[in-house]
C-alpha cells in the first residue's frame, strides 16, 4: 500500500465524516443510585430506547415521566456522576448477532466474556420484539430428543414447545437442561442457554462440560452473573430469545434454557421496585406476568410459508421447599406447555432424574413422539401411576393375588428402568429398544439390582444383533413385523446369555 | 399517587402571574416563595425557574439557545445563526445566550431545550477517533 493511497483513503473517510453532523437530544443526570438514573430533558424518548452515557456505557429507558425519564444502566454505573450528559440514540436496545456467535459466551449486551476477541457481527437483532402472530404458526409435530429417558418417554417435548423445569434447589433442573443440550448434537439444533443470576463459578463448569462434550459448536451461552447489575440479569434471556431468532429466520430449530427465570423476576423487582412503580403480590410488580408471558411466547414453530424454524424453550423455575403455588412458579406454569417436576424426596430416594411423573406433564404429549416410542411409551405412565397406588396400598397387606404382585414388580422395573446418570443421554432408538423390553415383559424375571447391567448388555448386542429393527426406527420411524421379529429374536437370545 | 412535578409548579406559576399587572405581579411573588419553602421546594428552585423560563418563552414565541464558541462570535454570524435556528423551530423568534468555553477548542456549541447541535472542535475530535477506531 503506498503512502499516497493511505491518504487518499483518509481523506475519503474524513469527507464521509464530516456528513455525519447532526442535532442530537441529550439531557443530564439528576439522581443516580443502584444502577438507575434519573434524567432530565430527552423530551421525545421512546420507552426502552437506548441512552449513552459519557463513559461509553449504554442504558435503557424504561419510566417515562412528566419532567424525567428513569433509566436503567447496562453496566458499570460507579462513573457515572450527577450532572452527567446522557445521548438519546434513537434505538431500541439491541444485540449483535451473527453465525459467528456459535461456541461463544456473551454477556447480555451480546460483548464477549469467553476472552475469545472481539466478536465480528453483520447484524443487529431488537432485545424487544413482538412474538410471531398467529398466521404464522404452526402445531408442534417433531420431537425435541432430550436424552433423557424419563422425558423423552412419558412426557415428550416437541420442537416450538414450552416446557417448564420446576423443582427446589439440587433437584437436577440445570442438569436436565445441560443433558439435552448435549444429546442435540447431530440433531439440527442450535442450543442458547442463558444464566441468568447464577454463580460465575456453576457457569464455568457449565462450559466446561459442554466443551468436554463437543457441544459449544452448536451453543451460545449468554450470561448475567450473581455480581452483576440487575439491570443486565433483566436484559439476559430477552437477549439469548433474539441470538435465538436470528437463527430461526435461518430456518433452523432452536432450544434455549432460561436458568433461571426466579431469579429474573427476583432482577425485574428490584428494578421496578427502585423505579418506585407499585408493589403488588410478593412485591412483585403488576406486569411481572407480562415479563414472562411476552418472553415465552416468542418460542413457537413457524410454518413453511414464513420461513419454517422453530424456537423451544425450556423455562426452569425455583421453587422454596416444593412451593409450587408461590406467585412465580404459579405464573410461569399457566403460560408454558407443560412442566417437568423434580422432587427432593425422589431424589434422594435415588431415583434420578428426580421427575415426579405424576406431576409432570407435556400438553402437547404425544403429537411430538415418533411413532415407535409412542408405541413403546403408550402406557408408560399410566403403568407408573397404578405402581404407586398399589404400592402404597401394599405396604398393609401381603395377601396379594398374582396380577398384583406382577404390576408391582413390573413398575419397580420400569422406575429402575427411568433412573439415568447424568451427562448420559440415550439415543431414541436405544430407548425404544430399552423400553420394548420392559413392556413387553421381558425383563420381568430379571433382579432389580441387575436391571442397568440388563439394559447395557441389551443394548450391546442388539445393536449388532438387530441391524434390521434399528435400520427401521431410525428412517422410517417405526418397525415393522419383520423387524419386530428382528428384535424379539436378539433379546431372547441375549436373555439366554445373561445370566 | 400523581406525584407534583417541577413542570406542574412551573405552569402553576406562570398561570397565576401571567395577564397580572407588575404591582400585583409584585405582591405574588413573596407568597409564590413562601409556598416553595412551605412545600420543602426551595432546593428544586433552579429546575423550576427554567422551566417556567422555557413556559414563558413557548408563550411568547421565542426559543432561548445557549451558544458556546471559544471566542466572541460576530455579528453576522450570530444574525446567520439566528436565521437558520428560528427556521429550525418553526419561524419562532430566537434568544441567543452566548457563553465563551475554551475547553470546546473550536467552533460551537449551540444547545436549545434539550436538543444540542455541537459544532465544536472537541466533539468533532471525539468523533473522528471513535469513527476511525471503528472502521478499522
Amino acid at each position: 500500500m503506498s503512502t499516497n493511497h493511505i491518504v487518499e483513503n483518509l481523506k475519503k473517510e474524513i469527507e464521509n465524516f464530516s456528513a455525519q453532523m447532526k442535532v442530537e437530544k441529550v439531557g443530564k443526570v439528576l439522581e443516580l443510585f443502584d444502577g438507575i438514573a434519573k434524567v432530565s430533558g430527552l423530551s421525545d424518548i421512546k420507552s426502552s430506547e437506548m441512552v449513552t452515557f459519557p463513559n461509553g456505557e449504554m442504558g435503557v429507558a424504561l419510566n417515562l415521566e412528566d419532567d424525567a425519564i428513569g433509566v436503567i444502566i447496562l453496566g458499570d454505573f460507579s462513573k457515572i456522576r450527577e450532572g452527567d450528559e446522557v445521548k438519546a440514540t434513537g434505538r431500541i436496545l439491541e444485540v449483535p448477532v451473527s453465525d459467528n456467535i456459535l461456541g461463544r459466551a456473551v454477556n447480555a449486551i451480546g460483548v464477549p466474556i469467553d476472552g475469545k476477541g472481539v466478536l465480528k457481527a453483520d447484524k443487529t437483532y431488537p432485545v424487544e420484539k413482538v412474538a410471531p402472530g398467529v398466521v404464522t404458526r404452526q402445531g408442534v409435530d417433531q420431537p425435541v430428543a432430550t436424552g433423557i429417558k424419563v422425558i423423552d418417554a412419558i412426557i415428550p417435548v416437541g420442537r416450538g414447545q414450552r416446557e417448564l423445569i420446576i423443582g427446589d434447589r439440587q433437584t437436577g433442573k440445570t442438569a436436565i437442561a445441560i443433558d439435552a443440550i448435549l444429546n442435540q448434537k447431530g440433531q439440527n439444533m442450535i442450543c442458547v442457554y442463558v444464566s441468568i443470576g447464577q454463580k460465575d463459578s456453576k457457569l464455568r463448569k457449565i462450559e466446561a462440560r459442554l466443551e468436554a462434550g463437543g457441544a459449544m459448536e452448536y451453543t451460545v451461552i449468554v450470561s448475567a452473573g450473581a455480581s452483576e447489575a440487575a439491570a443486565l440479569a433483566y436484559i439476559a434471556p430477552y437477549t439469548g430469545v433474539s441470538i435465538a431468532e436470528y437463527f430461526m429466520d435461518q430456518g433452523k430449530d432452536v432450544l434455549i434454557i432460561y436458568d433461571d427465570l426466579s431469579k429474573h423476576a427476583v432482577a425485574y423487582r428490584e428494578i421496578s421496585l427502585l423505579l418506585r412503580r407499585p408493589p403488588g403480590r410478593e412485591a412483585y410488580p403488576g406486569d411481572v406476568f407480562y415479563l414472562h408471558s411476552r418472553l415465552l411466547e416468542r418460542a413457537c414453530r413457524r410454518n413453511e410459508k414464513y420461513g419454517g424454524g422453530s424456537i423451544t424453550a425450556f423455562p426452569i423455575i425455583e421453587t422454596q421447599a416444593g412451593d409450587i403455588s408461590a406467585y412465580i412458579p404459579t405464573n410461569v406454569i399457566s403460560i408454558t406447555d407443560g412442566q417437568i417436576f423434580l422432587e427432593t424426596d425422589l431424589f434422594y430416594k435415588g431415583i434420578r432424574p428426580a421427575v415426579n411423573v405424576g406431576s409432570s406433564v407435556s400438553r402437547v404429549g404425544s403429537s411430538a413422539q415418533i411413532k415407535a416410542m409412542k408405541k413403546v411409551a403408550g402406557t408408560l405412565k399410566l403403568d407408573l401411576a397404578q405402581f404407586r397406588e398399589l404400592e402404597a396400598f401394599s405396604q398393609f397387606g401381603s395377601d396379594l393375588d398374582d396380577t398384583t404382585k406382577r404390576q408391582l414388580e413390573r413398575g419397580k422395573r420400569a422406575v429402575e428402568v427411568l433412573k439415568q446418570l447424568q451427562y448420559a443421554p440415550v439415543k431414541t432408538e436405544h430407548q425404544v429398544v430399552t423400553l420394548y423390553a420392559l413392556t413387553r415383559g421381558y425383563m420381568d424375571d430379571v433382579a432389580i439390582d441387575r436391571i442397568k447391567e440388563f439394559e447395557q448388555g441389551l443394548i450391546e448386542y442388539s445393536e449388532h444383533n438387530a441391524k434390521a429393527f434399528y435400520k427401521q426406527v431410525i428412517e422410517k420411524k417405526m418397525w415393522d413385523d419383520a423387524g419386530e421379529a428382528d428384535l424379539k429374536k436378539a433379546i431372547e437370545d441375549f436373555k439366554n446369555t445373561f445370566k | 399517587m400523581a406525584a407534583i412535578s417541577n413542570n406542574n409548579i412551573a405552569r402553576a406559576i406562570y398561570l397565576a402571574v401571567k395577564e397580572k399587572s407588575t404591582a400585583e405581579q409584585s405582591l405574588l411573588f413573596p407568597k409564590i416563595v413562601r409556598f416553595l419553602a412551605r412545600k420543602k421546594l426551595l432546593s428544586k428552585a433552579p429546575d423550576i425557574l427554567a422551566r417556567l423560563s422555557k413556559i414563558i418563552n413557548d408563550a411568547e414565541g421565542k426559543v432561548a439557545a445557549k451558544i458556546s464558541s471559544v471566542e466572541k462570535i460576530k455579528e453576522m454570524d450570530k444574525r446567520e445563526i439566528k436565521k437558520n435556528l428560528s427556521k429550525r423551530y418553526g419561524g419562532m423568534e430566537v434568544v441567543l445566550e452566548e457563553r465563551l468555553d475554551e475547553k470546546i477548542l473550536g467552533g460551537y456549541r449551540i444547545e436549545v431545550n434539550d436538543e444540542v447541535i455541537d459544532l465544536s472542535m472537541k466533539n468533532r475530535i471525539g468523533k473522528l477517533q471513535e469513527y476511525l477506531t471503528k472502521s478499522s
